[in-house]
């Protein structure tokens, strides 16, 4: 009985990590609970002994030594008052049962210093609740089990952190994995589930915005006759990710995660099932409506003392200023400078009191500054950047002073001193044929400008970053960055780096998505 | 009279090197690494800590952290009364961020919550480290558990700890601190200078490299001085760690530590961090 209620659970290790985010959402409640009830289970899979008070309590006994995580210590801790709840009694009955059970949730509540509902706790304790004295044990344990499914869709309402995540709590539906274990062995009446070893069990890293394959998430209910449930799992299994399958011969719910949803269906039809139940979700999307809901969450925390208004121009770019916590970006730069009026609207959208912008631009730096002059309710401050990549060390300095709460004067200054820090180097093609500052120029040739001003020619992108690299004297450089632009790709500069570091040594580079027009690479030394 | 013979223990988070341990007569409960579906203990002989760094970054996937039991924790208490100590004082990893500290007090319920103190360190690594020596040398001296409390105490008052985190990878796939993460983005390398205080890793500098956060954490070093005690923290990361110290030798005192901190929390900052943990000489005042 106990050994199908862990088979429950361990089937569903990978669902539930993907739940896990209270209180520390690292992912690891189902491996957690996988762990206690794997150690519990090897405490009576060899003994020989029938009587029920034995066996949970050895089964408790072996949750306590291996509880892993809170979740898993609140389990432990359920086991425990379960068997101590059954007492001597070598059978267990109905009336037995509501005692284990009202003995379980309170020891697992006394072993929380401050219980949170809405957690695994109330999943617990709402599942006793719905027990009476004139139930039969087999409608005991089905009443469990559909109460702690109630119980569990409900916890979002609890708590507030699972409804933002838009999920149901972790270990709550670890417990009801286990209860749906019990029961359907017990209700079935087939013989105890050999357990096998998850020998392999893949913790899915969080979803991070960028890398991710999200792919379909596909359910469905298969109705049919003679149906074999393993075989349909072991296919899901080939065609995704994230598989459950369960049920009998008649009816198999299928879940499963997969890049195109078309497949299982398509293999289910094929089978011979009538299909009801089909859902199917855009997973890309869901992950989209997901860090949407945590960005509102991080907006929700507090109005931020003092926000940064920024000209940008190029997706990477913005992208780069928004993730060094940029509040409002104004796309622009060359060609399209922003006007006055322009900043005097995001002045006014900003949720701060004291703002600062970063033109980024030699030629927008009047019109930021006409703006603030206009400002009268805000304090607005222009730190006169005159380059983007300027401006991306003004923004990493304003992460740094952010840390150390630095006031708003003291904020302005050391953003300023960070535009100083930086060399900057900027390549383009020559639109004409010219002699500037000594050089020979001729139309189509790449042209470096170091620190805003025309410094190196050359017929080839190579050439000329390299040589503005020797000529800002790099020795005791430690970092140059590479922001390519929109027409260049990332391999190339890679393989750009590749050629560089034969004659260049000790120095770390790092190559980014700028995305800006007009300049193929846009590089920063410091 | 004769006084109560008081022992100390700790979690294995505490970093405290074996010969220390020895010395000092400290017990030390191991946490959990959880490796794909493995749990091992990090007690210095299931665990290699240099090896699990080294194979840390081309593991499958990411490993994760989990406290002792609490049938780990009565069994682990039994066998220090048994050896003959009339109380114990357990010192562990904050209760914000672990689970052990829930253990620990389960465990001690079932075995003799009289003769047990728990204390929340509401540091890590060394930081809690620190805690531990000082409570251990004052119990080899018979002190009694009132005024080892009180050196506790003031060793968290006069402790700081920093780290640079090398990269911001780790941080962000274990989940754990996960505002902190956020907070610092990852479009770009940015290295952050992070504090250990009142249970809490809050970031306290971003640098663009890291030789300018080697400076502030140096600097931020040199604030604490003079010390009275001092260790290096580095994953996998000895050279790094030690050419630090040379920088700061003349702060530094004579038992300086060089630690590879524990995996539990190395998992979450990854390979090539370095930190340090500091104990002002006022804290005896």
């Amino acid at each position: 009985m106990f050994g199908a209620g862990v088979k429950g659970l361990s089937d569903n290790v990978a669902l539930i990590n993907e739940l896990n985010v209270f209180p520390v959402p690292d992912g690891d409640t189902g491996i957690n609970l996988y762990h206690t009830l794997r150690r519990a289970w090897q405490e009576i899979a060899t003994i020989d002994e029938d009587a029920v008070c034995v066996v949970a309590e050895r089964f408790a006994y072996g949750a306590l030594m291996g509880a892993r995580g809170n979740s898993g210590t609140i389990m432990s801790q359920l086991l425990t008052g379960f068997a101590d709840g059954l007492a001597e009694a070598p059978v267990l009955t109905a009336p037995l049962l509501i005692d284990a059970c009202q003995s379980a949730v309170a020891r697992a509540y006394a072993a929380v210093s401050e219980p949170v509902e809405g957690t695994i706790l109330t999943v617990a304790r709402e599942a006793r609740d719905s027990l009476s004295a004139e139930m039969s044990l087999d409608g005991m344990l089905a009443s469990l089990v559909d109460a702690a499914r109630t119980s569990l869709n409900n916890t979002p309402n609890l708590l507030r952190l699972l409804k933002d995540a838009g999920v149901v709590d972790a270990g709550g539906m670890g417990l009801l994995c286990f209860l749906q274990g019990i029961e359907r062995q017990h209700c079935t009446d087939s013989p105890d589930i050999h357990l096998s070893a998850v020998s392999e069990i893949k913790r899915p890293l969080l979803p991070s915005p960028a890398a991710e394959v999200y792919g379909y998430d596909v359910q469905f209910l298969m109705m049919g006759e003679l149906m074999d449930v393993d075989s349909v799992r072991e296919e899901m299994e080939r065609l995704g990710w994230s598989v459950i399958v369960v049920g009998d011969s008649s009816a198999i719910k299928v879940h499963v995660h997969v890049d195109n949803p078309a497949l299982p269906l398509d293999y289910a039809v094929k089978a011979g099932a009538a299909l009801t139940d089909v859902v199917i979700e855009n997973m890309q999307l869901q992950a989209v409506d997901f860090a949407m809901r945590q960005e509102q969450l991080a907006y929700d925390i507090g109005v931020p003392a003092i926000s940064v208004i920024a000209v940008v121009e190029g997706e990477g770019m913005q992208g780069i200023f928004r993730d060094l916590n940029c509040a409002s970006i104004i796309a622009g730069g060359a060609g399209e400078n922003p006007s006055t009026e322009d900043f005097v609207g995001a002045i006014e959208r900003a949720q701060a009191q004291s703002i600062i912008i970063l033109p980024n631009h030699k030629d927008v730096v009047q019109a930021a500054e006409q703006a603030a002059k206009l400002q009268t309710d805000k304090r607005v401050r222009v730190v006169p950047t005159r380059t983007m990549l300027q401006g991306i060390s003004a923004m990493v300095a304003f992460g740094d002073a952010s840390d150390k709460n630095l006031g708003f004067d003291a904020m302005v200054a050391v953003m300023e001193a960070a535009c100083a820090s930086v060399t900057t180097i900027q390549i383009t093609r020559a639109t004409r044929s010219a002699r500037l500052n000594g050089l020979d120029i001729r139309r189509n040739d790449f042209i470096a400008l170091i620190d805003g001003e025309i410094r190196v020619v050359g017929t080839d992108i190579d050439s000329a970053l390299r040589d503005s690299l020797l000529l800002t004297g790099i020795n005791d450089k430690e970092l140059v960055t590479l922001y390519c632009g929109a027409d260049f790709d990332i391999t190339s500069a890679s393989e750009l780096i590749e050629s560089l570091l034969m004659t260049i040594k000790g120095i770390e580079f790092e190559v980014v998505y700028g995305g800006q027009a007009l300049y193929p690479l846009l590089v920063s030394i410091e | 009279m004769i006084s109560k013979s008081i022992r100390i223990a700790a979690d294995s988070v505490c970093d405290l090197p074996a010969e220390l341990v020895d010395l000092l007569g400290v017990h030390i409960i191991p946490t959990y690494v959880n490796i794909g579906g493995e749990s091992i203990a990090d007690d210095g002989r299931q665990l290699n800590r240099a090896r699990f760094y080294r194979e840390l970054p081309t593991m499958e996937s990411q490993p994760t952290t989990a406290a002792p039991s609490p049938g780990d924790a009565a069994a682990f208490y039994r066998e220090i009364l048994a050896a003959g100590a009339d109380e114990i004082i357990s010192i562990h990893v904050p209760e914000k961020l672990s689970a052990t500290l829930n253990a620990m007090r389960l465990g001690a319920e079932a075995v003799d919550r009289n003769r047990i103190t728990l204390v929340d360190s509401l540091q890590l690594a060394f930081g809690m480290g620190l805690q531990v020596w000082a409570a251990a040398e004052l119990a080899m001296r018979g002190a009694d558990r009132d005024s080892i409390l009180a050196a506790i105490e003031s060793v968290r008052r006069h402790t700081r700890v920093y780290a640079i985190i090398e990269s911001m990878e780790y941080l962000r796939r274990s989940g754990r601190v996960n505002a902190l993460a956020a907070s610092l983005g990852g479009m770009l390398r940015i290295k952050p200078v992070i504090n250990v205080a009142d249970g809490e890793v809050t970031s306290i500098g971003r640098l663009r490299t890291w030789a300018r956060a080697e400076r502030r954490l140096r600097e931020l070093t040199r604030e604490q001085a003079p010390l009275d005690r001092l260790a290096i923290l580095h994953v996998a990361n000895r050279s790094g760690a030690e050419r630090f110290l040379a920088s700061i030798q003349d702060i530094a005192p004579s038992d300086t530590l060089v630690i590879e901190t524990t995996p539990t929390i190395g998992t979450h900052i990854g390979p090539g961090s370095i930190g340090v943990a500091t104990l002002s000489s006022n804290w005896r005042q």
